[in-house]
């Protein structure tokens, strides 16, 4: 994987060289109506993000907003996570889209709202028509029980990987793990396939950096757990450790003030910290690699299912194909830097396609099993 | 009993009247208070559905020990710390000649319009690693300071925005306690610091105590502080619980069950410590001598500098820092947001008033066992958390009452329960300020005895009512815990706003409503503040 994304990313820097050159100003007055402030129907402008890194992307294939049913009527949804803000600005965009279109929303962590969706569907007190989730566990939980009535055939057949495509829920915007690393200190062929040897490699004496505190490292540590079990994932940890990571409170600051600054070499993160990075400084001295089939390669998925007891199921499920559309999956893409989810449109910059990802085989639902982890990051003694 | 004496001598002024108001009244006031007591008696069942013996394996299995000790531990830490930094600050502005006491009595008391979660999550940004200010240490050379997470910030936020309970109560007891006593013990050759040992301390204790309960109570329902601090304690870990996939059934319960004990023990040692005696509200006309500080009114200014400059310096400013470089992004604020907020405390507030009434004005006029115990009764929500009281109401909607669940009615109905202590204390304080005669009077020129309340304790009670409404208003608009459990779908207030936008760590977003609920605290402060000097 590292091997594909070195010269991809030499690629996206000089696209992005180019780019400076023309202003930093977004592409809303060239591809679309860039209503902000004004009245009118978002176009593809309004979706796609602005900076260098998202430039010179070529319009969005798939199916456009404008090729889909209008939405009409109102649509509660449960936004589990939200990124920031990111997903109830999407929403909005759509709501802006249709005039006879109404969503109210409410945002809670994933696994607690997907906890509050079964109590609810159990005692016949459903108040949402659709779930939302940062991570497929929380989807695949909710589906488990019952809770969820099944999707068209219409929206599942627009997910490309079957992966992430079920007859319940569906996958909406992708996310891996990834191992950033500063090019100043190590090679391509430096940073390993395996997530081992990150810990074992003497090369990385002194020279990992990491964010223990953080959920998105204790959902990968969980994802070990389940992989190798108690004791496997004890023995990573305490190998990691012998290699003396620099610890820091996020995984943005890893790679932000570590990585980026060379404070450290590498380490493991979310895909999309060095990819927020790239988009605000195209020229850091950063890339990154992938490691195979293990849990420092998982890929986990936000996605959306239709929940059983909505008061407009058609609605919800006309909305999720919405998600899927050109338009958004464009927005998820350059905004998010998510793995899109359909044929024709691409991740941003230097990524690959999620299809090019070798992720471990595990289920995502185990991962919201995060108290043991927690449990073990104690008696290991990181933390406290 | 002060309290109980005033109560005799209402109720002798009564006597020999009809006894059906008082009959109807009583009916009210029962009612009212089995109706706030309707969460704590779902709960009560709830616990006892799953049986003694899942729940003492539970206990065992989950390691809710460590969270019962952290409690205690921060229990016992934030009390402490109040009556440190509280008593000596009552001291300093009531009895020494320290400079600019009037202007430092309002500083010390004004933390206390700082809702404790602002106050964490500013502590965080600022001292978090990585925050504003360890940034700014690591300039000049300071790389390491402890961190703020767990146990000591958890405890050091609680103290600086809880002590000026211990300060207000410890206030109002020195104030109160007649300074000729001081004079005496002085005249019998006590020293200063002797006759301030026998005589000020005993007077002063119960006052102290009265502040420490409430710290303590606050430190164990507070949610927001341990949450945005990582700690683990009992509030934390019965939200956190409905958050992970797969708990095991009934720990929720199980933690909100000894939650509640350690409340009681809280409460009952608080009693013991008191004694009952509400000696520190009864009044002397004279002010001891003013004790000279000297040289030691430096470190003296430094003490409550240093306090100020934590409490409300590190907060307020924070809170600029973020309101002037958030940018344009601070008017993205959607104004619903605050409407909701407005309606719900203004329902909550009215229909505190209203329910208080039967309640204050019964227990006022009524010495029975029966009246104390619904006044009691309707104290439940002042110890019971607000995290337990949602979790108690989603329960009770989602088996008995399907078409409250998550609705506004339901989410009132909380504030409600939690807040009408408030209420039915402005009132029944009030309403034994009315002179007895004053009722006789009108008694004896023919009024009924409702005829007498109306035309006559009503007009007086008023404005304890209208600062017991006003409270519930305010209290309301800044309430986390129940507020995020059970609003409605799309129903957003500033607090519920202000917790999902610290989530995403978008803390300028935060900026204005934060700010909005500094500005409502520090409005019910000035009628706490007004009301003390009514009473008195």
């Amino acid at each position: 994987m590292s091997e594909r994304s070195g010269p991809s990313r030499r690629r996206f820097l000089a696209a992005a060289g180019a780019a400076t050159t023309t202003g930093l100003a977004g592409c809303s007055g060239i591809l679309g109506t860039g209503s902000e402030s004004g009245g009118g129907t978002p176009g593809i402008g309004d979706f796609r993000g602005s900076g260098a890194i998202v430039e010179d992307r070529p319009a969005p294939g798939g199916t456009s907003i404008e090729d889909l049913p209008d939405l009409e009527g109102e649509l509660a949804i449960y936004l589990g996570g939200g990124e920031g803000g990111r997903y109830t600005t999407l929403i909005d965009l759509l709501d802006r889209y249709y005039d006879g279109f109404e969503v109210s929303q409410q945002t809670q962590p994933s696994s607690q709202l997907a906890n509050i969706i079964v109590d609810e569907y159990d005692s016949g007190t459903t108040q949402a028509d659709l779930f939302w989730s940062v991570d497929a566990g929380s989807l695949a939980y909710v589906s488990d029980k019952g809770a969820t009535v099944g999707l068209s055939s219409d929206a599942t057949s627009m997910v490309a990987d079957d992966r992430f495509a079920t007859d319940q829920w569906v996958g909406v915007a992708g996310r891996s793990r990834a191992v950033p690393y500063n090019t100043n200190q190590f090679d391509a062929s430096d940073i390993p396939t395996s997530i081992d040897a990150l810990a074992t490699r003497d090369r990385f004496q002194g020279s990992l950096g990491w964010a223990p505190t953080y959920g998105a490292f204790h959902g990968f540590v969980t994802a070990m757990r389940q992989l190798r079990g108690e004791d496997g994932t004890r023995e990573w940890l305490n190998a990691m450790l012998d290699q003396n990571p620099a610890r820091y409170d996020s995984e943005y600051a890893t790679v932000k003030q570590g990585i980026t600054n060379g404070e450290v070499g590498a380490g493991p993160t979310n895909h999309y910290y060095p990819m927020l990075v790239f988009a605000q400084r195209p020229d850091v001295p950063l890339d990154l690699a992938f490691t195979e089939n293990d849990a420092g390669a998982l890929v986990n998925t936000a996605g959306a299912s239709v929940l059983d007891g909505a008061s407009d199921p058609e609605l919800a499920d006309l909305f999720v194909r919405h998600l899927l559309s050109a338009e958004a999956q464009e927005f998820l893409a350059t905004r998010g830097f998510a793995f899109p989810m359909i044929d024709g449109v691409e991740p941003v910059g230097p990524l690959p396609t999620i299809e090019e990802l070798s992720p471990p085989d595990l289920d995502l639902q185990s991962l919201s099993d995060v108290q043991p982890t927690i449990e073990l990051l104690k008696d290991v003694g990181i933390l406290s | 009993m002060a309290a109980s004496e005033r109560l005799a001598r209402l109720r002798s002024a009564v006597v020999g009247g009809d006894d059906e108001p008082g009959l109807s009244l009583a009916v009210l006031a029962g009612a009212v208070a089995a109706f706030v007591s309707l969460p704590l008696v779902a709960l009560l069942v709830r616990a006892s559905n799953y049986g003694f013996g899942h729940l003492a394996g539970l206990l065992s299995e989950t390691g809710s020990l460590d969270v019962l000790l952290n409690s205690l531990s921060l229990v016992v830490l934030v009390t402490l710390g109040c009556v440190l930094v509280g008593v000596p600050l009552a001291v300093l502005t009531v009895q020494t000649d320290l400079p600019g006491r009037r202007v430092w009595t309002v500083v010390a008391a004004l933390p206390l319009v700082v809702p404790s979660y602002i106050g964490a999550f500013t502590f965080v940004s600022a001292f978090g690693p990585r925050g504003d200010l360890a940034d700014a240490l690591a300039v000049v050379g300071i790389e390491r300071i402890p961190t703020i997470y767990g146990l000591q910030g958890t405890a050091l936020v609680l103290v600086l925005f809880t002590y000026p309970y211990v300060f207000l109560t410890t206030r109002a007891a020195l104030l109160s306690f007649d300074g000729t006593l001081v004079e005496a013990a002085r005249t019998l050759n006590h020293s200063r610091w002797a006759a301030f040992k026998r005589v000020t301390v005993p007077q002063i204790l119960p006052g102290v105590a009265a502040g420490g309960l409430l710290a303590a109570l606050y430190a164990l329902s507070d949610f927001g502080t341990p949450s945005i601090m990582r700690y683990e304690v009992f509030t934390q870990q019965i939200y956190v619980a409905q958050r992970s996939l797969g708990v095991p059934e009934g720990y929720p319960a199980l933690l909100s069950m000894q939650l509640l004990v350690v409340v009681t023990v809280v409460l009952a040692l608080e009693s013991r410590i008191g004694a009952g005696d509400t000696s520190y509200v009864s009044r002397g006309s004279r002010q001891p001598g003013r004790i000279e500080l000297g040289v030691w009114k430096w470190p003296a200014l430094a003490f409550c500098g240093g306090v100020a400059v934590l409490s409300l310096g590190v907060p307020l400013g924070v809170l600029a820092w973020w309101f002037q470089r958030a940018g344009s992004a601070v008017f993205e604020f959607d104004p619903t947001v605050a409407w909701n907020s407005l309606k719900v405390s203004v329902a909550a507030a009215g229909a505190a008033t209203v329910l208080a009434l039967p309640v204050a004005g019964y227990a006022a006029r009524s010495s029975s066992r029966f009246s104390e115990v619904t006044d009691r009764l309707t104290y439940v929500g002042y110890a019971v958390p607000g995290v337990v009281i949602a979790l108690a109401l989603l329960y009770l909607s989602t088996e008995f009452a399907q078409s409250l669940y998550k609705t506004v009615p339901l989410l009132v109905f909380a504030y409600v329960v939690r807040f009408l202590p408030q209420a039915v204390g402005s009132v029944r304080s009030s309403v034994l300020q009315v002179d007895p005669k004053l009722t006789e009077a009108a008694r004896t020129l023919g009024r009924s005895s409702t005829g007498a309340f109306r035309e006559v304790t009503l007009p007086l009670i008023a404005p304890g009512v209208a600062a017991g409404a006003a409270l519930v208003f305010l209290t309301t608009m800044k309430e986390l815990p129940a507020t995020l459990m059970l609003s409605p779908l799309g129903f957003e207030t500033l607090v519920s706003y202000i917790w999902l936008v610290r989530g995403a760590g978008s803390y300028g977003a935060a900026a204005v409503p934060a700010l909005v609920l500094v500005g409502v605290s520090a409005l019910s402060m000035v009628v706490i503040l007004a009301q003390e000097r009514y009473n008195g």
